[in-house]
C-alpha cells in the first residue's frame, strides 16, 4: 500500500505513515462492524434455536438492531457508583477494549496483508490475549460491589487455567509448522491433508487439539457453556452489574470481538487461513479473506449453537476440565507430535 | 530516529512507573503500575532485537506473575493502620536494605564508563544466526549447551510446585468433602435410577 | 532478519485502539450533560449489587486454592515458555534436544502428578 500512496508524490516515511494508518483503520472498522453484525446472527441463531424469531423489527430483517442499541446506550447516562473507585473503573473497560482490538495487528487476511508482519506473530498474540484478564478483573475490584468482585476472581481463575492449555496447544502447531509467524503457519498447511486439503485439522494427530483449542477459545472467552462469569441466576450480571451507558456496552464490545480472534485463530491454526479449503486452482480466484471470513463465521456458528444447546458447566467441572483434563492431554501431544516429527521430519532413526 | 524516540518513550514511561509503583498508597494501583512498568520494558525489549525476550516478558510476568500479586493485594484485604504499627518496628530493618540497594545503585551508576562486560570470552553478540529468527537461534543454543541449567530450571519449577503447595494447602488430601466422581455421574444412565411403574387405581406402588 | 520497524505498527494501532475506547468512554458523558440526561442522585450511585442495600463489606478474604491456581498457572506457562523455543529449533538441535525437553517434561509431570495426588487441582 505504500506505493500507491507513495504515487501521490508523497515522500516514502509520509507514505509508509498513511499506509499503516489507513491499513489500522482497514482492520479497526469493518473489525467494528463486524462485531455488531456478529452480535445480530447470534441473537438470531439463538431466536431460531429457541424457535423464536430474534431481533426483526428495526430495518430489514431486524439487521439495524445492534446499531440501534449501540445508539441507545450511547445516549445513556454514564453511572459512577460514589463507592467505586473512579479511575480504575473507567480504565478497565478502556483496557478490555483496547486489548481485544490489538491483538488483530498480527492476523493475517491474505497473502501478506498483514500489518504487522512479525515473526513473533502467535506469542504477540497469545500476550495480548493474556491481558485481557486485567479489564475483567480491574473492573470487578474497582466496582466495590459483591458480586462483580465475586465475578472477577471466577473470570480470572478461569481464563488463567485455560491459557495453560492454549499455550500447549499452540506449541503442537508451532511444531508442525515451525515457525511462529501467522503466514507461515498458513502456508505450511497447503495441500497438508491428503495432499489437497489446506488445512491441519484433517492430520488424526491435531485433530483432538483443534478440538481441544475450541473449546479452550470457549472457556477463554468466558461464553456459555462456560460463562460462569456472568452466570445471572448466582452473580447478577457478573462483573459488568455496576456499569452503565458505553462503558457497559464496550464489554460487550470486546467480547465479541475476543470471540471473532478466537474464530480467526481456529481458521488460521487448523483451517488453513485465508487459503481455500481444497488445493484446486480456481478457489485462488476468490480472494483470501473471503475464505478467512468464512470459515470465522462458521466457527463463530459453532459458539452460538453451543450457547443455545449446552447447559453451564459447575465451577469445579470447568477447573476439572483445564487441569486435568486438557493439560495432561495436550503435554502428551506435545510429546506424540514431537516424537513423530523427530522420526518422519528431522533425525529418522 | 523512530527508535530513539521510541526508545526514550518506553524509557521514560518505565521509569515513570516505577516511581508511581512505590509511590502510590493503594497496593492495587502499585501492582497497575508495575505492569506498566512490564509493558514498557517489553517494548525496550523489542528495540534492541530480542523479540522472543519480548513477548515472553508480557506472557510470563504480565499475563502470570502480575495476576498472582493482584490476587494476592486484592484479596488479603490489606490493614493500614497494623501496616503503620509494623514500620516503626521493621524501621532499622528497612534502612539496612535501603542503604544495600543504595550503595548497589551508586556503585552501577559509577560504573558507566567501564567500558562493556569482558568476561574472558566473546560477549555473543558476533555470534552467528541459525535459522531464521531469534528464536531458533535461542532454542538451539539452550537445547544443546545449556542443557543441564536447563534441566536445572525444570527442578527449580517442580521445587516451586511442591513449595507451593506444602505452603497453601493446609488440609490434608484425605479431607475431599464434597468430591465428585465425575466418571460415576457420566456413565450413570437413566435406567439406573428411574424405574417405570404402571399401577392400578387405588393399588399404589410399592417402594 | 529482525527488523523494529515491523513493530512500529503495532505500535501505532496500540495508541489508535486506546484513543478509540478513551473516545467511547467519555465522550457518551459529555453527550449526556448536554442532552441532559446527566442527573445523579445519591440513591442512584449507590452500588446496585443485586438490587438490595449492601451490608457487608465487598471486600472479604478468599479460598487459598486461587492463589494456587495462580501460582500453577505461573509455573505452567514458565514450562510453555521453555517450549516455544525448543519447538522451532528441533531441527538443529536433534535427539539430543527432543531428550533434554522430555526429561524436563517429566519432571514436570511428576510435579503434577503430585499437584493431583495432594487434591491441589480439586475445587469443592
Amino acid at each position: 500500500m505504500t506505493e500507491y500512496f507513495q504515487s501521490f508524490g508523497m515522500s516514502y516515511e509520509f507514505a509508509w505513515f498513511t499506509a499503516t494508518i489507513a491499513g489500522i483503520l482497514l482492520i479497526a472498522l469493518p473489525l467494528m462492524l463486524a462485531v455488531a453484525m456478529i452480535i445480530y446472527v447470534d441473537r438470531k441463531v439463538l431466536g431460531a434455536i429457541m424457535m423464536r424469531r430474534g431481533p426483526n423489527v428495526v430495518g430489514p430483517f431486524g439487521l439495524l438492531q445492534s446499531f440501534a442499541d449501540g445508539l441507545k446506550v450511547f445516549l445513556q447516562e454514564t453511572i459512577i457508583p460514589s463507592a467505586a473507585n473512579k479511575g480504575l473503573f473507567l480504565l478497565a473497560p478502556i483496557i478490555t477494549f483496547t486489548v481485544a482490538l490489538a491483538a488483530w495487528a498480527v492476523i493475517p487476511f491474505n497473502s501478506g496483508a498483514v500489518l504487522a508482519d512479525i515473526n513473533v506473530g502467535l506469542l504477540y498474540v497469545l500476550a495480548v490475549s493474556s491481558l485481557g484478564v486485567y479489564g475483567v478483573v480491574i473492573s470487578g475490584w474497582a466496582s466495590n460491589s459483591k458480586y462483580p468482585f465475586f465475578s472477577a476472581m471466577r473470570a480470572a481463575a478461569q481464563m488463567i487455567s485455560y491459557e495453560v492449555s492454549i499455550g500447549f496447544i499452540l506449541v503442537c502447531v508451532v511444531l508442525w509448522a515451525n515457525s511462529f509467524n501467522l503466514n507461515d503457519i498458513i502456508v505450511a498447511q497447503k495441500g497438508h491433508g491428503l495432499g489437497f486439503v489446506n488445512a491441519f485439522a484433517f492430520n488424526p494427530l491435531l485433530f483432538p487439539l483443534f478440538v481441544m483449542f475450541l473449546i479452550s477459545a470457549m472457556a477463554e472467552t468466558a461464553r456459555a457453556p462456560f460463562d460462569l462469569t456472568e452466570a445471572e441466576s448466582e452473580l447478577v450480571a457478573g462483573y459488568q452489574t455496576e456499569y452503565s451507558s458505553m462503558s457497559f456496552a464496550l464489554f460487550w464490545l470486546g467480547e465479541y470481538a475476543n470471540i471473532l480472534l478466537m474464530c480467526a485463530l481456529c481458521a488460521i491454526l487448523f483451517f488453513g487461513g485465508w487459503l481455500p479449503p481444497v488445493e484446486w486452482e480456481p478457489l485462488y480466484a476468490i480472494p483470501g479473506w473471503i475464505w478467512l471470513f468464512g470459515k470465522m463465521f462458521v466457527f463463530f456458528f459453532i459458539f452460538s449453537w453451543t450457547w443455545g444447546t449446552v447447559p453451564r458447566y459447575r465451577y469445579d467441572q470447568l477447573m476439572r476440565l483445564g487441569w486435568k483434563v486438557f493439560l495432561p492431554l495436550s503435554l502428551l501431544f506435545v510429546f506424540l507430535i514431537s516424537g513423530y516429527l523427530m522420526l518422519t521430519r528431522y533425525a529418522p532413526l | 530516529m523512530i527508535q530513539t524516540l521510541a526508545f526514550y518513550l518506553f524509557a521514560l514511561l518505565v521509569i515513570a512507573s516505577g516511581v508511581f509503583t512505590i509511590t502510590a498508597r493503594n497496593p492495587v494501583h502499585s501492582v497497575l503500575w508495575l505492569i506498566m512498568a512490564f509493558f514498557n520494558a517489553a517494548g525496550l525489549m523489542v528495540l534492541v532485537g530480542a523479540e522472543f525476550i519480548a513477548m515472553l516478558l508480557v506472557i510470563v510476568y504480565v499475563g502470570a506473575v502480575a495476576v498472582l500479586f493482584l490476587f494476592v493485594v486484592m484479596m488479603l484485604n490489606i490493614d493500614f493502620a497494623e501496616m503503620r504499627a509494623g514500620f516503626i518496628k521493621n524501621f532499622p530493618l528497612g534502612i539496612a536494605i535501603a542503604l544495600v540497594l543504595l550503595a548497589e545503585l551508586v556503585l552501577g551508576i559509577g560504573a558507566y564508563k567501564a567500558g562493556a562486560l569482558e568476561l574472558g570470552v566473546a560477549d555473543g553478540s558476533a555470534a552467528p544466526m541459525i535459522g531464521e529468527s531469534n528464536i531458533t537461534s535461542l532454542g538451539t543454543l539452550l537445547y544443546s549447551k545449556y542443557i543441564f541449567l536447563f534441566e536445572a530450571a525444570g527442578i527449580i519449577l517442580l521445587v516451586a510446585m511442591i513449595g507451593a503447595i506444602v505452603l497453601t494447602l493446609e488440609k490434608s488430601a484425605a479431607d475431599v468433602r464434597g468430591q465428585q466422581d465425575i466418571g460415576k455421574q457420566n456413565r450413570r444412565r437413566p435406567e439406573d435410577a428411574t424405574e417405570m411403574q404402571n399401577p392400578e387405581v387405588g393399588k399404589g406402588v410399592e417402594l | 532478519m529482525f527488523d523494529p520497524l515491523e513493530y512500529l505498527p503495532i505500535l501505532i494501532f496500540m495508541f489508535i485502539a486506546l484513543g478509540i475506547s478513551v473516545l467511547f468512554v467519555f465522550l457518551p458523558m459529555g453527550v449526556s450533560r448536554l442532552t441532559g440526561v446527566h442527573e445523579p442522585t445519591t440513591e442512584k450511585n449507590s452500588e446496585y449489587e443485586c438490587g438490595f442495600p449492601a451490608f457487608e463489606d465487598p471486600r472479604s478474604p478468599f479460598d487459598v486454592r486461587f492463589y494456587l491456581v495462580a501460582i500453577s498457572f505461573i509455573l505452567f506457562d514458565l514450562e510453555a515458555a521453555f517450549l516455544f523455543p525448543w519447538a522451532v529449533s528441533l531441527e538443529y538441535t536433534g535427539w539430543a534436544g527432543w531428550t533434554a525437553m522430555m526429561v524436563f517434561l517429566g519432571i514436570l509431570a511428576i510435579g503434577l502428578a503430585y499437584e493431583w495426588k495432594m487434591g491441589a487441582l480439586n475445587w469443592e
